[in-house]
């Protein structure tokens, strides 16, 4: 049976509130860790994003690995690209398993106390020592160049998470929650969105019969040559 | 595996349902012809697609998985190669015109005679094309309106003659291109609405794209993309003369003792084995999977791979790198550019397009500005990873970054090639494609002469900060795959001859982009699916009618 022939099985990441797959304590040490990545200030943070149960669904096992278009139910996949998911989602449990241990070993050897019991300010310094480089600085429009902490955008091509260690998977990991469609278990009430003014679409299905679009973003009323046209020489001038 | 008994000869097996087997398919059929097409993804619908990042973008919903289909990459050949998913492109029904952004610019009248302009550059193996641009010109219009496109006639000052416009008009303008139009402007530059596989407005039935922002690496659940999957391949199967078989993986191009192909040799999603006979074969497997499988067909004939007497097959590959210039925007003084709206580019210029040597390199590449991302996969470099300085970053500068690219024409180097990894295999037990590939010394200084311009026009738009991305090496980034099949006269220097057939094998054709012969600045698909039109003419007008009946 091919991947077109995969059949949707009626199953949300909502179903149940807490933990399928972690425990509860890892559930905290991920959600607290997460609380850091992605804070939470005058804007909600990974926190009330439900970024854990994002990690958790993923963790979890195949049947939370690709949603049926429409955001109701998820394919139940099958054959080898079932069995290459499968060993992939092992790979990243023992990242998480081994993660959560290293956390938890720094924090005692700095603090004398498990991480998820620390100040958010020596959970920092614990993620720091973790990811092996100084916490990143604001961004200035007049910092040198070569500042960064990550590199270019994917541009043009489909993004491999398969050789990351785990400070970087869980970095990449909380921004998915964060950022990806609610549907996986995280952006809850798509508050990520919200936070970087992304109008994005209430459902998947508002994506398939044409009702969600940004054409109200755009200047559907100009035509060519634009740098002349009336709606582009007055766009929006003070 | 079992055996059994084999479906029944046809005229023509096609490998691969994209951009080029499905064009063959579409003329071959309506001319009559019995067409099996095998591709080995699945038949994946529109209904299958929705506007979700992390299924396309990060879980690699249509690009083939790594863990079964890798390939390996290697500089030069004392390299080790190492496993890569070099040049990801969606192996299914559709090819790469389901996952696209759909640019559909022509190639320039000088794209076709580079070697007779710059004469022979030293490392590089360039050549001019056996057929001129007035040759393809009546198939570039025949696809723009069989297959639904959208543009301007006329606003493109480097086009050639045309016969005809578009069939539908420009698609709407973005923030994105109405900053980029503005400042080329200002610099005294041509920009003009991007040509787009796209309809923009009610066209033979479909209805315009929703713009609901998901389009570069989405398929489109409507009907406004322009993809063989709903136009081609449809137009074939109405014929009732063809028979798509999806999930169908090709080993072997079969030859007969007097040197013809006599069909191929396949494994369906079950496992089964089977054959399947044909008058002729065309493949049309992708730039980097059609040598794979010539080179796979050995036999005691051809005993370096089928179609390989001159020893090109695979050889004088070229990649088309994308490389950018990333604008950030100052909010408190710019308005927003919702890259998000729209779809991905809007508007473009050929004006570094054509060679000019006082920038110091020949050769130039198509502009054109884009977002750089949905939520999950925005990004630039520098950008603060995590922590309050992360959601500070992204909450300032989500709507307002752009970036603008080039698609670099890159010069064909005999020794950058496409051949079988000596240890890896794939998850079917088959030898997977090795890449060799260290990029020309042109290359390089097009692409950072290019890149730094890019720059300028965004700081002529009022970009705060301007970020170069330079290319470190070739990694196959825009899933275009050329050259390792190189169409030409000369039988010791190409693979196929001026009609894509094999110089070595009668009745093998290579329709998918391994036949150009350079890389040209421009994206291939228009240019694909235009030569497969006018290949697949000849095979109804001369070639079929060596054929006897079956």
């Amino acid at each position: 049976m091919g991947q077109a022939e995969w059949v949707t099985v009626p199953i949300a990441t909502r179903d149940v509130e807490g933990p399928i797959y972690l425990s509860q304590d890892e559930w905290d040490t991920v959600e607290a860790a997460t609380a850091r990545i992605i804070p939470t200030d005058h804007h909600p943070g990974a926190r009330e994003a439900r970024v854990v149960r994002f990690i958790d669904r993923m963790l979890a096992g195949t049947q939370f690995v690709f949603p049926a278009a429409d955001g109701i139910g998820f394919l139940k996949m099958t054959g080898r690209e079932e069995a290459a998911w499968a060993e992939r989602i092992e790979a990243r449990r023992e990242l998480y398993r081994n993660g959560m241990l290293e956390l938890d070993e720094l924090a005692k050897v700095d603090f004398g106390a498990r991480f998820i019991s620390l100040s958010d300010e020596d959970q920092d310094k614990v993620l720091e020592k973790l990811s092996g480089q100084p916490k990143p600085e604001p961004f200035t429009f007049d910092a040198p160049e070569d500042d960064g902490r990550v590199g270019a955008p994917a541009g043009n091509q489909p993004v491999s998470e398969d050789f990351l260690s785990f400070f970087p998977l869980l970095v990449l990991n909380t921004r998915q929650g964060f950022y990806g469609d609610p549907v996986y278990g995280g952006n809850e009430n798509r508050i990520g969105w919200a936070v970087i003014g992304f109008d994005g679409p209430a459902t998947l299905k508002s994506t398939m019969d044409g009702s969600y679009t940004t054409l109200k973003y755009m200047i559907p009323e100009a035509h060519w040559p634009y740098e002349r046209h009336p709606e582009v020489l007055r766009y929006r001038r003070p | 595996m079992k055996i059994k008994k084999n479906p029944e000869r046809v005229d023509v097996v096609i490998v691969g349902a994209g951009a080029g087997g499905a064009t063959a398919a579409k003329v071959l059929t309506e001319a009559g012809l019995r067409v099996v097409g095998l591709e080995r993804g699945p038949w994946l619908k529109p209904e299958h697609a929705s506007g979700d990042e992390l299924k396309y973008l990060n879980r690699n919903f249509i690009w083939q998985d790594p863990k079964l289909k890798p390939r390996t990459y290697r500089q030069n050949d004392s390299e080790e190669a190492v496993v890569t998913n070099f040049s990801a492109t969606p192996q299914v029904v559709g090819g790469g015109t389901t996952h696209w952004g759909g640019m559909v610019p022509r190639m320039t009248a000088s794209d076709f005679k580079l070697r007779s302009l710059h004469g022979d550059v030293p490392g590089a193996s360039l050549v001019d094309w056996p057929i001129n641009y007035d040759e393809l010109e009546p198939y570039y219009t025949r696809v723009e309106w069989e297959f639904g496109t959208s543009g301007l006639a006329g606003a493109n000052p480097w086009e050639g003659r045309r016969s005809r416009g578009y069939p539908t008009k420009p698609s709407p303008l973005s923030q994105i291109g109405r900053t980029f139009a503005t400042a080329m402007d200002k610099l005294g530059h041509n920009s003009f609405p991007m040509p787009q596989g796209m309809v923009t407005e009610p066209y033979r039935g479909r209805q315009p794209y929703s713009e609901n922002g998901f389009w570069q690496q989405y398929p489109d659940p409507g009907t406004g993309k322009s993809s063989v999957l709903i136009s081609f391949i449809p137009d074939a199967i109405c014929t009732g003369l063809y028979d798509l078989r999806s999930d169908c993986y090709v080993h072997e191009v079969l030859v007969g003792p007097d040197g013809r192909a006599t069909g191929v040799r396949y494994e369906d999603e079950e496992g089964n084995e089977w054959v399947q006979e044909a008058n002729a074969v065309i493949v049309c497997a992708g730039g980097i999977e059609t040598p794979r499988l010539l080179l796979m067909s050995k036999s005691a004939l051809f005993p370096d791979g089928l179609a390989n007497t001159s020893g090109q097959v695979g050889k004088n590959a070229t990649f088309h790198q994308y490389s950018f210039s990333v604008g950030l925007f100052d909010r408190d003084l710019r308005d927003p550019l919702y890259g998000w709206s729209g779809h991905y580019m809007s508007g473009c210029s050929f004006d570094f397009y054509e060679t000019d040597e006082s920038r110091g390199h020949i050769l130039g590449s198509l502009i054109f500005p884009s977002n750089i991302g949905h939520p999950v996969n925005w990004s630039f470099p520098g950008r603060p990873s995590w922590g309050l300085a992360a959601k500070d970053a992204d909450r300032k500068l989500f709507n307002h970054t752009m970036k603008i690219g080039i698609l670099l024409h890159d010069l064909p180097v005999e020794s950058n090639r496409v051949d079988l990894d000596p240890t890896v295999k794939d998850a079917w037990g088959l030898p997977v494609a090795r890449i060799t590939h260290t990029p020309h010394s042109n290359d390089f200084a097009q692409e950072k002469w290019q890149v730094k311009k890019n720059g300028e026009i965004l700081e002529a738009a009022g970009a705060s900060k301007i970020v170069p991305v330079n290319m470190e090496r070739i990694t196959g980034n825009t899933s275009h795959e050329l050259g390792t099949a190189r169409m030409g006269d000369d039988p010791a220097a190409s693979v196929v001859d001026r009609w894509c057939r094999a110089h070595d094998v009668p009745n093998l054709y290579v329709f998918d982009a391994s036949f150009f012969p350079t890389a040209t600045g421009i994206n291939p698909a228009l240019t694909i699916m235009a030569n497969a039109w006018r290949c697949a003419d000849r095979i109804i007008q001369v070639d079929a009618r060596g054929w006897t009946a079956d």
